[in-house]
């Protein structure tokens, strides 16, 4: 069978939306496996509970494991780290702000509502992202 | 064995809203669905009204709600139910015009919108237009579609906005697209790329399992995005 090829119709919003939600949702569960196995190596297995251990894994931010029982936070508390929490909060909130708009824009149907609320959408996962970023880098 | 049809009735001439009304039927485990409403329509009740054509699940006429799902009434045996109480409902997502028949005008809209007919500009060559085997099984599954509507009115995407093209469109546009004498699978794939076409498909498998073909379409709905993402038709 030879192969067949035909031009691609090329990039447009919906696709690569579409394909951001499916790499976000896989880099996420990459990212909180790499937190877990952070919290082990920390010693999450005796000094801390399953709570923190969650903390730290889905946002591994050295103020949630401060009330554990972890000897010595500082070396957790580096660059690295705020890497990690960074992609951690743009993936979720890329990703559950786009969730939105297609869960909006398949009750509403008018374009001028639906590109209004794109906006405030997009201002909202703005300032979301920001609060997170600024949490991230002055914690 | 006695089998209690629990119907959708609506009548926009007399009917301010639907309602359900009761039939009680003789009918053998054997029997299909549209056995029991032609039993209703033609002893009990004339004025029920229900599409139905070839009564041998090919033309497609009457896919309806049967006990909460899309079914061919020609296709489902009592037995099969394994109930005596059956709920019978129109299509869902689609306008009711009477009963259980459905307004299929917005369906078949969809479906023409995604040029669902041979494309080829190259002059027809002195006999047939040749294939290799493997080359034709490539979208046999697709080539099964009857346009029931039992997929695209089991899809909650398209219940909530009837302006998603709908699993059936897909079919048919995929039935074309992987055809390797086909030459409108640019055309088609464009179409399909934009904020109404595949992107709208949220995997959710319902429309798989109401095909009353076994139509594998969720692969189907799958390997048309893979085209659009890359432009390889194998």
């Amino acid at each position: 069978m030879k192969p067949r090829k035909v031009p691609t119709p090329g990039w447009n919003f919906e696709y690569l939306m579409w394909l951001f939600t499916r790499i976000s949702g896989a880099a996420m569960l990459l990212l909180a496996l790499i937190g877990f196995v952070g919290a082990l190596i920390m010693g999450a297995r005796y000094h801390m509970d399953l709570g923190t251990l969650m903390r730290w894994t889905f946002f591994p931010n050295p103020n949630h494991v401060l009330n554990s029982d972890i000897p010595d936070i500082a070396p957790w508390a580096n660059a690295y780290w705020q890497i990690m929490q960074l992609l951690l909060v743009f993936f979720g909130a890329t990703h559950g702000f786009n969730g939105l708009r297609l869960v909006l824009e398949e009750y509403i149907h008018s374009w001028g509502w639906q590109l209004a609320l794109r906006l405030v959408l997009m201002i909202l996962w703005l300032i979301t992202l920001g609060a997170g970023f600024f949490l991230v880098l002055t914690s | 064995m006695q089998v209690t049809l629990k119907i959708f009735r609506y009548n926009p001439e007399t009917d301010k809203k639907p309602h359900y009304e009761t039939y009680k039927v003789e009918a053998e485990p054997t029997d299909r669905v549209l056995d029991l409403l032609e039993k209703v329509k033609g002893e009990q009740d004339g004025t029920l009204t229900f599409r139905r054509s070839c009564a041998h699940g090919v033309c497609g006429s009457d896919a309806m709600r049967i006990n909460g799902m899309n079914r061919l009434a020609c296709k489902v045996l009592v037995k099969d139910l394994g109930t005596d109480h059956i709920t019978i409902e129109p299509l869902l997502g689609l306008p009711t015009v009477k009963d259980l028949v459905v307004d299929m005008e917005p369906f078949f809209e969809h479906y023409r919108s995604v040029k669902p007919f041979f494309i080829n500009n190259d002059p027809p060559p002195q006999k047939e237009r040749l294939q290799s085997p493997e080359e034709r099984a490539r979208f046999d599954d697709t080539t099964k579609c009857i346009l029931c509507a039992a997929c695209t009115t089991s899809c909650p995407s398209f219940w909530l906005d009837g302006q998603y093209v709908g699993p059936a469109a897909i079919v048919n546009a995929h039935r074309f697209i992987f055809d390797s004498r086909d030459q409108g699978a640019e055309e088609r794939l464009k179409i399909l790329a934009d904020q109404f076409g595949v992107f709208r498909c949220h995997t959710i498998f319902n429309c798989t399992l109401a095909c009353p073909r076994e139509i594998q379409i969720t692969k189907a709905i799958g390997e048309v995005r893979k085209a659009i993402a890359t432009g390889r038709l194998d």
